[in-house]
């Protein structure tokens, strides 16, 4: 018995010695980079993380969390100090209401860095009949059941009277593919929730909802082209008669074969893209804590390394991020090496 | 026997005797019997249901998640001379060598290898950390840097999954032409046990997982065993009966009830912004799961203590043992098994636990396995929900994969329980 007896202090004892570890090491420094956000950014950020970590010999690799960009920015403007995190990652701007509870906290300096694009752009050959679309009927045209009922549309004109009369054929991508992902949440959404019968539907059954509202039709209207956008330029180039539904950037790179299909009377250009007016995409940013900067070591090279890696050819391309206009590219990182804080009359406009 | 013997009614009128033979009778004992069987059926057919769930699960699990623990790899011929500029041994070895091997630029000689050998092709042949492995195989070997190498790397997640269960149809063609070159091999994932979460299913892996969850349940059962049952012990033997003990009595079992997620918010709010302790740390995690799981170890140990019959202590006081030599001689022996099989059940509660730790942060992407207590971890069950939530169909096997692991780690859990209760157990 006095063995068992032993064993039990000799637990509580290795306890207390974790206990004094932990509160060293939770009011003193952290020496990894703690990261919070969006889910959206949430890939980019730990591919960048897993690269930023094996580029030189001692860095720590940073901490990624998931909380969704509101949860996010809200632990990120809780203070400074350790205990909270050094980035915040963000599908949409910060709220001026947000910043100013930064301020409240004793965030005062927070940089901002445009890191991309998540979104998608509609676009057709530069050769083929002008089309322009609204959302509504970009859903009628591609839903497996448009409103829940049967898809009887074959062209374009049965889904309405003013469009060409040329068959539905849509090249884009598949059904793992972020791209596709944006495009049922920022297109296909939206145009079923314009009938107001699905928004309705929406409060009362959201799974039936989310059915019938970004369920794509699999009867050959809709090509899945695989991940590769550059096959469905192509594609796009040699069939005047289809669209296509790809990254914004292989539009802009490949302007002499294909032009952007205007959705919403909006056509897809960097300005209307940045300022959030074309209905297909929207910028991402991360936040940075510049009170962190040269206190956790390596939170510096870790933004630099995004910002590289977010170009045309960077490595998170291939993961669906849309790279920025080389001029947006070359500000964001000018605002990386000089970590430009950022304030409310920003922000508001 | 026909029972002939008259009866009486409480007015007092004679009534006939009960006729067993009498076809009413007859009818109203096959209705008894058959109700029984009935019940014994349904009794049956309710083992027999919850049977077939588990029998399901796992054959879906192990269906599944078998070829999770296997991966396909194909060759790639890199001639390291040439794509490093002639780059030698002596620099990768010694205090800057991960320096160099960052300078080399391994993707892009990766992916100018993978062009040179395979040319342009419709699907990527190579996962997209290959140049990970790259790095780490040099780096344990420098020599392989000054002369022309075959590596076997694992391949992408589209041509990994046709290789194992079909896929996509350029996949397969390119499958088919890989393997008339005698370029793909099929090996045993040691990285999957080995390695921590990464982007790329092919480079995935659960050991830090489970370091998180070994470290985790470490901290529980240091603290909450213990305490669980020292607070059970004296319930029991030492404390009076009164309305204070009562109201414990009472606040345990509502306790031991208490939705999860609660102590979850709990652990978020005392340990991480009272205390200030290190979010996603598996010290705060064990903490936070040693909280729910005492209020079931103290039941369990006061029902185990009660069980033990008074005649022992007794004996005991009468022969002239003090109190505590009663409850450490004889009370605490012959309780333990009991005291052991709630300790575990409680711990098998902890280690499928994932809403309390979402919200002290355990939910982190985390590269590298833990080195201790207060660094930032993740635990078995977060990883599974963290996979389960990934694009990449890679991370299906890999989801199913990690549960068998799970599931292995219970049951050994388990195993080392009925162990441990047989080795104690006294029968009286």
């Amino acid at each position: 018995m006095f063995k068992q007896v032993a064993a039990l202090s000799a637990g509580i004892a290795l306890l207390a010695g974790c206990q004094d570890q932990a509160s060293t090491s939770g009011g003193g420094t952290r020496d990894h980079i703690a990261i919070v956000g969006s889910s959206t950014v949430f890939p980019f950020a730990k591919a960048v993380s897993e690269r930023y970590a094996s580029g030189a010999a001692g860095r720590t690799a940073p901490v990624l969390e998931s909380t969704g960009t509101g949860g996010g920015i809200e632990q990120f403007c809780a203070g400074v100090g350790p205990g909270t995190p050094d980035v915040a990652n963000a599908s949409r701007r910060m709220k001026v209401s947000e910043l100013e509870t930064c301020q409240k906290n004793g965030v005062t300096d927070v940089a901002e860095v445009t890191i991309g694009i998540d979104g998608i752009a509609m676009a057709q050959s530069v050769e083929g009949p002008k089309f322009a679309l609204t959302e509504a009927q970009i859903y009628q045209a591609l839903a497996a059941k448009p409103y829940g009922m049967e898809q009887t549309a074959k062209t374009w004109a049965d889904v309405d009277a003013s469009l060409p009369n040329i068959p539905i054929a849509v090249y884009g991508p598949p059904s793992t593919s972020g791209t596709r992902d944006a495009f049922e949440e920022l297109i296909l959404q939206k145009g079923c929730d314009a009938n107001p019968k699905m928004a309705a539907l929406k409060e009362s059954d959201k799974d039936q909802h989310d059915a019938v509202c970004t369920d794509i039709r699999t009867d050959g209207a809709y090509k899945e082209q695989g991940e590769n956008d550059n096959l469905i330029v192509q594609k796009l180039a040699s069939n005047p008669d289809m669209l296509g539904v790809f990254g914004y950037s292989y539009m802009e790179a490949n302007a002499n074969k294909v032009r952007g299909i205007p959705i919403q009377g909006v056509t897809p250009t960097y300005d209307t893209i940045a300022s959030g007016e074309y209905p297909g995409a929207r910028p991402l940013y991360i936040y940075v804590k510049k009170a962190h900067i040269g206190k956790i070591p390596g939170l510096k090279d870790y933004v630099q390394e995004f910002v590289s890696a977010g170009g045309k050819d960077g490595y998170l391309a291939p993961l669906g991020l849309i790279a920025l206009p080389d001029d947006a590219r070359a500000k964001a990182a000018a605002d990386v090496d000089a970590m430009t804080s950022i304030d409310a009359a920003a922000l508001a406009n | 026997m026909i029972d002939t013997t008259p009866r009486f009614t409480v007015d007092g009128t004679r009534t006939a005797p009960t006729n067993w033979d009498s076809p009413d009778m007859r009818k109203r004992i096959a209705r008894r019997y058959a109700a029984e069987r009935r019940f014994k059926y349904l009794g049956m057919g309710a083992v027999i249901l919850s049977a077939a769930f588990l029998a399901f699960l796992l054959y879906v699990m192990i269906g599944n998640g078998l070829s999770g623990f296997q991966r396909t790899e194909v060759a790639l011929d890199v001639d390291f001379p040439a794509l490093t500029g002639g780059t030698g041994a002596a620099a990768l070895t010694g205090p800057s060598a991960e320096n160099t091997a960052a300078s080399l630029d391994l993707p892009g000689v990766v992916s100018v290898a993978v062009e040179a050998q395979y040319g342009e092709t419709e699907v990527p042949i190579f996962s997209s950390g290959a140049w990970q492995i790259v790095q780490k195989r040099l780096l344990e070997d420098p020599a392989l840097i000054e002369a022309r190498q075959t590596m076997w790397l694992p391949a992408s997640s589209e041509l990994d999954i046709a290789a194992k269960e079909g896929g996509s149809a350029q996949a397969e063609r390119l499958l088919a032409a890989l393997r008339a070159g005698d370029a793909v091999q099929t090996g045993f994932n040691s990285s999957f046990l080995t390695g921590s979460d990464a982007t790329d299913p092919a480079q995935a892996g659960i050991w830090s997982a489970f370091k998180g969850s070994l470290m985790t349940m470490l901290v529980t059962v240091i603290l909450a065993f213990p305490i669980g049952v020292l607070a059970a012990l004296y319930l029991e033997e030492y404390a009076p009966k009164n309305r204070w003990t009562d109201l414990i009595e009472v606040s345990i079992n509502n306790l031991a009830a208490v939705p999860s997620i609660i102590f979850g918010l709990l652990g978020l709010v005392v340990f991480l912004n009272w205390f200030n302790m290190p979010r996603s740390a598996a010290i705060v995690g064990g903490l936070t799961l040693a909280l729910m799981t005492m209020p079931i170890i103290v039941i369990a140990g006061r029902n185990a203590i009660k069980s033990v019959p008074p005649s022992i202590r007794e004996a005991a006081l009468g022969i002239g043992a003090s109190p505590i030599q009663v409850v450490f001689h004889h009370v605490l022996p012959l309780a333990l098994p009991g005291i052991l099989t709630g300790t575990i059940i409680g711990m098998a509660r902890a280690l499928g636990e994932t809403a309390p730790l979402l919200l002290i942060g355990m939910r982190a992407f985390i590269p590298t396995p833990p080195g201790g207590l207060t660094d930032p971890s993740t635990v078995l069950p977060v990883q599974i929900y963290l996979w389960s939530d990934e694009v990449n169909r890679g991370f299906v096997e890999k989801t199913s994969a990690a549960i068998i692991v799970l599931l292995l780690f219970l049951l050994s859990m388990n195993a080392l329980a009925i162990y441990l209760r047989n080795k104690f157990e006294t029968r009286w």
